[in-house]
């Protein structure tokens, strides 16, 4: 159980959002700037609706039936968790059987959890007069996809749910790096799942009044907010000599982590929070130079976000600043909230693979409050040897994952 | 009320995963193949389709002192006063 110069390699990755149904296509529109969001109405089972843009996961249904019975009862977001991390075991080429199981740790985060169980047993309670299902407790909690996960896979190291808004797929994923680092564990299933885009959650996220009512566009001067997406994001990790021994394809390590909250504001996020967790991500790590760094940005596209990121970048970077690339790839696969840390961390790990950079789409007025390389509506072919990945959440949680090429 | 045996034999090949062919009154329990989840489907079904309150506790298998299908349809009906 010493923890000492213990590593953390990521390999095995899973994604599904409305931009892909698999870490492939998810990649492939990736840099191909590919828009997934949409202007929909959604229906609550009680006839009422709301018309605003999502970006939805399309034709899920029938490979949600074939993730067999236990998650086929499950809600949406613990439906999204198992197809994304079925894709990511399977491509590790993990076998957790022969005592691995009980070494692996099981870390999903989710903002809210069954949103939508919880929302049909209200409906059928207060409008319809029916019972609400017996199920609705065990499919709304939000350790459910975590609770699921360890049992699909016989995973008995620590499982549980990490819920910190939008920033939850990236606690996840470097709370999870930590306790391999400190010889808890010596893999893990780590990211996060989000299903809200139900009529009463939208309506909430409306009335806060934080959504653009046409296209996300971070980084431009003409931006109107965010827009809800859904999905998850898995990874699999090694300790690196785990990794090694069994000759597993890796992807990146994660070579820091940084986490902290604002303490100040439950909506506005404040510069220096945002600065020192990316800071705290970036202590032990030999930083290339600023070309080779690429910063997945929040980016959520809200007039307040992107400002506040923008000088946070600066103020870590200083004139490097100018010289490393920033991208926010929300406004193709909307915002995943709790998930969002889990598709994005796949993001950059996929730019360190791949050497290309995805784009901010639908950016098109320059705004001097966020004035980095934002690398606008084309992806960019540029060698990546560090990737990070920014997660700010509500209520003023940081957290920021740092990947690596090994 | 709905044909309790009939109702309930329905209820259980869509609950029961183990379940090979037709269920019948003599199907031992066992052989059902139902786990946590379904036994508390299986209870809000018979509740919901048959109108009546089964008291059970979730943690204790209301099925584990049944031998065959014709025990918990027996039981059900003791429920429903038309044993």
């Amino acid at each position: 159980m010493n923890g000492k110069g213990r590593r953390v390699v990521v390999t095995g990755l899973g994604a599904v959002c409305a931009t892909g149904a698999n870490v492939d296509e998810f990649w492939a529109n990736g840099i191909a700037a590919t828009c997934g969001t949409q202007t929909r109405t959604i229906r609550a089972n009680d006839g009422t609706q709301i018309t605003t843009p999502v970006a939805q996961v399309d034709g899920f249904a029938e490979r949600a039936a074939s993730l067999g019975r236990d998650i086929g009862r499950a809600d949406a977001f613990s439906k999204f968790a198992a197809a994304a991390a079925d894709e990511a075991v399977a491509d590790s080429g993990i076998d957790f059987d022969n005592g691995l199981g009980g070494r692996t740790a099981t870390i999903i985060g989710t903002g809210i959890g069954g949103q939508s169980s919880l929302e049909d047993g209200y409906i059928n309670m207060l409008s319809l007069d029916k019972r609400p299902h017996p199920l609705t407790i065990l499919r709304l909690i939000p350790n459910a996809a975590a609770s699921h996960l360890s049992i699909r896979f016989g995973l008995r190291g620590p499982a549980f749910a990490i819920s910190s808004a939008c920033a939850s797929g990236a606690h996840s994923i470097g709370v999870a790096a930590d306790l391999i680092r400190a010889g808890t564990s010596d893999a893990a299933i780590a990211g996060a799942s989000e299903a809200i885009i139900t009529k009463g959650a939208l309506q909430a996220w409306k009335a806060m009044h934080i959504l653009s009512d046409e296209l996300c566009r971070p980084f431009s001067k003409n931006r109107k907010g965010l827009i809800i997406g859904e999905g998850a994001g898995i990874l699999v990790l090694e300790e690196y000599e785990h990794a090694r021994a069994r000759g597993a394809k890796i992807y990146a390590e994660i070579v820091g982590f940084g986490m902290n909250s604002d303490g100040k504001d439950m909506i506005n996020p404040a510069v220096e929070g945002a600065a020192d967790a990316m800071r705290m991500a970036l202590g032990g790590v030999q930083v290339p130079s600023a070309e080779n760094i690429y910063i997945n940005a929040h980016g959520t596209g809200t007039l307040m976000n992107d400002p506040t990121e923008t000088k946070a970048i600066r103020s870590v970077f200083g004139a490097d600043a100018d010289d490393l690339v920033v991208s926010s790839t929300k406004a193709m696969h909307g915002h995943l909230l709790g998930a969002a840390g889990g598709v994005e961390s796949i993001m950059a790990i996929k730019a360190i693979q791949s050497d290309i950079v995805p784009p901010t789409i639908n950016y098109d007025v320059p705004d001097p409050e966020c004035d980095l390389d934002i690398v606008p509506n084309e992806a960019r072919n540029r060698r990546v040897d560090l990737a990070i990945s920014n997660s700010f959440a509500f209520g003023g949680l940081n957290a920021v994952v740092a990947f690596g090429r090994v | 009320m709905a044909d309790i045996e009939s109702a309930l034999l329905e209820i259980i090949k869509e609950n029961a995963v183990g379940l090979t062919g037709e269920p019948t009154r003599e199907t031992s329990i066992a052989d059902l193949g139902i786990d946590s989840f379904a036994v508390v489907e299986i209870i809000y079904e018979v509740e919901e389709k048959l109108g009546i309150e089964v008291p059970f506790n979730a943690n204790e298998n209301p099925l584990a002192n049944m031998k065959s299908v014709g025990d918990l349809i027996d039981a059900v009906k003791k429920l429903s006063g038309q044993a």
